[in-house]
């Protein structure tokens, strides 16, 4: 299996998360590169510009680099940000991640990726899109390994790449209003690019002091960190191409390091979770959509 | 011109009935299974009822839409397909989809049948809407409560299909048919079972003088004596952020348009959909009675003259969870 790095989803800024990429493409064990905002129009991360500069720079580490684009399209700016990122991966012949149907409808006949915000939740909804251009799907993180098996059906039955949300902070749902800036008291057309000062969300707790959300300006997100290290083998039996690592801002191209390891039969499951848990001390992992729970469940 | 829509919703008979009596001009409801995203027990309708129900809705001159708007589920597509086919057998004026494979299904079987992109489907912009149209020949779109009135507007700019949106009930305030909230916390999802924050997952507990409520073992609020508790939905809980506690995604109420009734008429809708298929019939004939006579006032009064009247807005919110009401995404500030 092929490991993908999902485009970074927090506000880290236009070049840090450009030198994130750089070491990971030049410096990681990672085979696929997301790169592009999918949160929020109003960041200043990589725009249509710094895209194509960064995918050029990128193209000699040999890792395939995919443009993602917005996860919720509200208006006619943010319609127009995502033409220009779509046009640019047709023109530099790269696939384009689709997060709104908006991507699908104007990368139709492109090579797209539908990413984990387009609703697929069965093989007859697959197979109809690979007839206007996709090409891989990611599947929407709640699905447990049951449903997996059914939405994918056998190894060859689809024409089309098939990867799973496998580490991270999960994206749980989009709004039109900005969390982030609400817990400030700003209104979204004035945030303050508040989002900045939260490198993995702003985090949300119950009453009686568990984690359990975090706000990452429009999106909500898992405060607890999906982990599926230790289901590698079923993964694989499933008929999963791609695991997606999603970005974390610190050790993270260890976190890779450690999942190829993984993947290539060189750590056990429980060394592999033992060694990402070193090195996140605090974290607490999920693995409950995969087993068919609630999605914040740890299965032992 | 052609006035705008009053649309009820209808989670039985009775209440389908007292819709049209209240003077709705089109009602929507859906079967009795996971094909539709109020799949609560003792609620929609069995094959006869909707049956009766279509002809009790077309003999007194109202429309009867059907909704199929969760995702088909691997292990037993079948009720879905039945549905499509159900609609156009019982001559549905449209039936209401979210689901790519199943918009194929309905308009290659059936090229007659009128269909709705239901609010599941979240396409909130022209190049999605444009793909549905292309692809499915949609009639019309309801929008997920995303917008502000000046993006619909433009939105009417740039499209032929109609519009529809929500004016009074629930308020979704994530994206529609893209929200996991309830299924991190109790594994049951509105895209797979149709169920959104379960009864049965559901807890109030008194502990050291205060009401908690929970979902999934969440702790989702807590009440001071006097305080009212609402349903505990994640959206709508209260939480610890920024040193605060408060209500981080939004405060229990009712979405109401009713005060720019003329901004939301002008921006091009055909629809006004009323939330609540798990509402009561009461519920459903107060909210579509106060809805119909708002919109002939407006027609009456034109633009300038309207005004949401104090009578109108009481019994709205005496209907409504937390009694408050508010204007949501439509207004820009909301967000």
């Amino acid at each position: 299996m092929r490991i993908a790095v999902g485009p970074v989803l927090f506000d880290w800024g236009k070049r840090a998360i450009e030198e994130y990429y750089r070491r990971l493409a030049f410096e990681s064990e990672a085979d696929i590169l997301y790169l592009g905002e999918v949160v929020c129009s109003k960041r200043l991360g990589l725009g249509p510009e710094e895209l194509g500069r960064l995918a050029r720079e990128l193209a000699g580490s040999g890792k395939e680099v995919v443009f993602s684009t917005l996860g919720l399209v509200m208006n006619d700016g943010e319609l127009e940000r995502v033409r220009r990122v779509v046009a640019l991966a047709g023109e530099l012949g790269l696939k384009v991640e689709a997060n709104d149907m908006a991507a699908i409808g104007l990368g139709e006949g492109q090579p797209m990726v539908a990413g984990p915000h387009i609703n697929t939740y069965n093989p007859e909804t697959l197979a109809f899109l690979a007839t206007v251009g996709v090409v891989r799907v990611v599947l929407p993180v709640e699905l447990s390994a049951r449903a997996i098996a059914g939405v994918i059906g056998k190894r060859g039955d689809l024409p089309m790449e098939r990867e799973l949300f496998a580490y991270g902070h999960m994206p749980l749902t989009f709004s039109a209003r900005c969390y982030t800036a609400r817990a400030f008291e700003l209104p979204k057309s004035n945030c303050q690019y508040k989002c900045g000062e939260f490198p993995e969300g702003l985090p949300t707790m119950t009453q009686d002091g568990s984690d359990f959300l975090l706000m990452n300006g429009i999106q909500t997100m898992s405060a607890r960190v999906c982990n599926l290290v230790a289901e590698t083998e079923e993964i694989q039996g499933l008929g999963v191409d791609i695991v997606r690592l999603s970005p974390r801002k610190e050790r993270f191209r260890e976190v890779v390091g450690l999942w190829r390891q993984r993947l290539d039969g060189r750590l056990d499951a429980v060394t592999a979770a033992a060694k990402l848990a070193e090195l996140d001390p605090g974290t607490r992992f999920c693995n409950g959509y995969f087993h068919g729970r609630p999605g914040l469940e740890q299965v032992p | 011109m052609k006035k705008v829509e009053v649309l009820a919703p209808a989670g039985n008979l009775p209440s389908l009935k007292a819709a049209v009596a209240s003077g709705a001009d089109a009602v929507y409801f859906g079967f009795r299974n996971a094909t539709n995203a109020r799949n609560f027990e003792g609620l929609n309708f069995s094959e006869v009822e909707a049956r009766q129900g279509i002809e009790h809705a077309h003999r007194h001159g109202a429309r009867a839409n059907i909704v199929l708007n969760t995702f088909p589920q691997v292990d037993d597509p079948t009720p879905w397909y039945r549905t499509v086919d159900l609609a156009a057998e019982l001559r549905a004026d449209a039936l209401i989809l979210a689901n790519m494979a199943l918009l194929r299904y309905a308009r290659d079987r059936y090229p007659d049948l009128p269909l709705h992109l239901s609010v599941q489907a979240s396409a909130s912009n022209s190049a999605a809407i444009d793909f549905f149209q292309r692809h499915f020949g949609i009639e019309r779109v309801i929008l997920p409560r995303v917008l502000t009135i000046e993006e619909i507007r433009r939105l009417k700019e740039t499209t032929s299909v109609e519009l529809e949106v929500f004016a009074f009930g629930g308020l979704c305030v994530m994206a529609e048919g893209r929200c996991h909230l309830s299924s991190y916390v109790t594994g049951v999802s509105p895209n797979i079972e149709g169920v959104c924050s379960p009864a049965r997952a559901v807890r109030f507990d008194q502990e050291g003088g205060l009401l908690k409520t929970r979902l999934g073992g969440v702790l989702i609020a807590q009440y001071g004596e006097g305080e009212d508790a609402a349903y505990p939905t994640i959206c709508k809980g209260r939480f610890v952020a920024a040193d605060r506690v408060y209500h981080v995604m939004e405060e229990p109420g009712s979405l109401n348009i009713l005060e720019m009734l003329p901004e939301v008429i002008g921006a091009g809708v055909v629809s006004l959909k009323i939330e609540g298929r798990q509402r009561t019939k009461s519920y459903v004939a107060t909210v579509t009675r106060v809805m119909r006579e708002a919109v002939d006032a407006y027609y009456r009064l034109g633009a300038e003259g309207f005004r949401a009247r104090p009578g109108w807005l009481k019994v709205l919110n005496a209907t409504s969870e937390g009694t408050t009401h508010t204007l949501g995404t439509y207004q820009e500030a909301w967000q």
